[in-house]
């Protein structure tokens, strides 16, 4: 089965890759797995390895996606470094299918941890907090915004 | 247009995540493990930031061997590889006395001038014996010779132009040149897959940089139409000039610009036409001028056609060509011309040869025979790579052929297979690349016998069936379908 990879515009080395066929649905099998090789790892109930999976999914993204800031290339020459990489994608531009795919992954993770928990306590609490911050994150209003400074330039 | 399969796709990225999460683990443990050290460098800034140099130290290095490697030898067919040995994992590669003579499918030397050539060399040491080998001085001092001034009407008189200007390096002629052509207010529209020094170039001039979809002229025409609609950012002034920069033959892609498209395009909008040649330049075409030749353009259509003396000619240095009002505003403005020591002076005399055996002004009719079997070669070794169920990009008759790799394993697994069976190949990959696309670069030469491509062959499909990468199917065998036809009869 073959799929066409067009050239895109994007110029950023750093995201580029985001555009090309086949990304969406690696993500989507790489969380499939960790839940399955946490299951295996811990031998716990289903609903404790899904919200392993979405509060390390939560800590690993809001690292990489909100806190890292510039390119791991150094002849892009600084243009990017005070942008994080969620700033960087698409150009800025806003509201892409990619920014859309990207905030509803954390969502569905947030609706089956609760549902295979039967919404108890300490992780409910918890979920909800992740998907908060993580969807919070990703509004366009919040686009180049340091709240109280945190993360801002050196 | 790139065809891969869905299931390479997901495991290209899939390898790429697992290499990402490896290196972040032991850039933590390095961290750790750096705390309990003290360095003598307490109070110095760092030279990098951690992150800035990420992909080099986790994943270049770790195949360093398959990139940069010395050779001993004239890039000829043939060539002399220097083989290397690393006690630590590649981080450092240590260089012996011993080489290994290689099939040469890695070198820009599609005229086959890049080795002892029986019309040019004489000249060349002639020119040596004297002239010296550096002029010592830039063009406006004292580095203009009788040779660099018979070399740019040489040279505007082969590519079609009334004037030229030569500097002494490929790269410093587009980062220094187009600062010079644009400035701020100005908008410099660039295909997306040009190559670095025109990016270099483009940023230091200081104007507006678009990007227009690779070789898509229906791209190109949106972009121009909304940039000049809208103006200047913030002003909304008109631009003061337009410019559109693309390649004759993209070295990544091996394609051929669509320049007739483009050229009527940039005419309907008045913008300026850049056109860099540095592979298409003694390549293609008929007498090897290049794409206008090729595509039947008129090179007055063509503004500035910029190109290099490293691929077709052998020697070193690039060109500018254009009316003659642009050159002597560029011998005026141009810090390459100004500043910089001119290009040396048995290298101008290698390309002024080059030049006139290409003509075959030298007597005889080798050029014409070297630029009928460089188009033989690359269209008989595309077809054959086809057949046996590559993926090869390309137009045809362009001489650079990329096969498609994808997964990073693959890069240095073929080329290191390569090596074993005496074939040095090139292989790109991210940055160089898009992520997915990693590729092996095969540039063919006019100096390849039918041999050479034969074995050729048989190592990249050997290597091929190790790694992989025939992810296309095989073409069947149409001669024995024959013959057992006309047996039956």
């Amino acid at each position: 089965m073959y799929v066409r990879a067009l050239p895109t515009t994007d110029v950023n080395r750093n995201t580029e890759w985001f555009t090309y066929p086949g990304v969406w649905t690696t993500y989507i099998l790489i969380l499939f797995f960790s839940w399955l090789l946490v299951l295996s790892i811990f031998n716990c109930s289903p609903g404790m390895a899904w919200t392993t999976v979405h509060l390390v999914h939560f800590a690993v993204t809001y690292h990489l996606f909100h806190w890292k800031k510039g390119t791991p290339f150094g002849d892009d020459q600084g243009i990017y470094n005070r942008l994080t990489w969620w700033e960087q994608i698409d150009n800025g531009k806003q509201l892409t299918r990619n920014r859309k795919f990207l905030t509803l992954v954390p969502v569905v993770l947030y609706l089956i941890a609760s549902h295979t928990t039967d919404y108890q306590n300490p992780m409910l609490f918890l979920n909800t907090l992740a998907v908060f911050i993580m969807v919070v994150a990703k509004f366009p209003h919040m686009h180049k915004v340091r709240i109280f400074g945190i993360n801002a330039d050196q | 247009m790139i065809t891969i399969p869905y299931l390479t796709a997901v495991s290209t990225y899939f390898s790429y995540g697992l290499l990402f999460a490896f290196g972040q683990l032991r850039d933590y443990s390095r961290l750790i493990f750096d705390w309990w050290t003290t360095s003598d460098l307490h109070g110095y800034a760092p030279i990098c930031l951690a992150h800035e140099d990420f992909y080099i130290r986790r994943l270049y290095h770790r195949i360093q061997d398959c990139f940069g490697r010395p050779i001993s030898s004239a890039p000829d067919a043939w060539v002399d590889v220097v083989e290397r040995f690393s006690n630590d994992n590649n981080k450092t590669l240590k260089r012996t006395t011993k080489s290994t003579r290689c099939l040469n499918l890695g070198s820009y030397n599609y005229l086959g001038f890049g080795s002892y050539d029986e019309f040019c060399t004489p000249l060349v040491i002639e020119s040596l014996k004297k002239f010296s080998p550096s002029t010592c001085s830039s063009r406006v001092d004292a580095g203009t010779t009788s040779v660099h001034a018979e070399l740019e009407e040489c040279v505007a008189n082969y590519v079609g132009k009334p004037a030229a200007i030569v500097t002494g390096m490929g790269y410093a002629t587009n980062s220094a040149i187009i600062p010079v052509l644009i400035g701020k207010g100005g908008l410099i529209i660039s295909d997306s897959l040009n190559h670095t020094s025109i990016v270099n170039g483009a940023r230091g001039s200081g104007a507006t940089i678009r990007v227009f979809q690779h070789n898509t002229p229906a791209h190109l025409e949106r972009v121009l139409k909304e940039q000049i609609a809208e103006g200047q950012p913030r002003t909304h002034r008109p631009w003061k000039k337009i410019m559109v920069v693309v390649e004759g033959i993209y070295s990544m892609e091996g394609e051929i610009c669509q320049l007739p498209e483009i050229v009527s395009i940039c005419k309907k909008y008045k913008a300026y036409v850049y056109l860099d040649e540095a592979h298409s330049i003694g390549a293609i075409g008929k007498t090897g001028r290049g794409v206008c030749e090729l595509l039947g353009v008129d090179t007055a259509d063509v503004d500035i056609m910029m190109g290099t003396f490293t691929k077709s000619f052998g020697a070193c240095g690039g060109y500018i060509a254009g009316s003659k009002d642009l050159i002597q505003y560029l011998k005026y403005h141009c810090p390459a011309h100004l500043y910089a020591t001119s290009i040396s002076t048995p290298s101008a005399q290698q390309i002024i040869s080059a030049i006139q055996v290409i003509l075959g002004e030298d007597g005889s009719n080798r050029g014409a025979q070297k630029l009928a079997r460089i188009r033989e070669n690359s269209n008989f070794f595309r077809a054959e790579l086809q057949k046996m169920g590559f993926e090869v990009l390309g137009d045809n008759d362009s001489p650079v052929m990329p096969i498609m790799l994808y997964n990073p394993a693959k890069i240095p697994a073929f080329s290191r297979e390569c090596l074993r069976e005496n074939v040095a190949v090139v292989v790109v990959g991210f940055p160089a690349t898009p992520l997915l696309l990693a590729r092996a670069r095969i540039c063919i030469s006019a100096s390849h016998s039918r041999e050479d491509l034969l074995k050729a062959l048989k190592v990249i499909s050997k290597a091929g069936d190790l790694t992989g990468i025939k992810y296309f199917p095989a073409a069947p065998k149409k001669q024995e379908e024959e013959k057992g036809t006309i047996k039956l009869d």
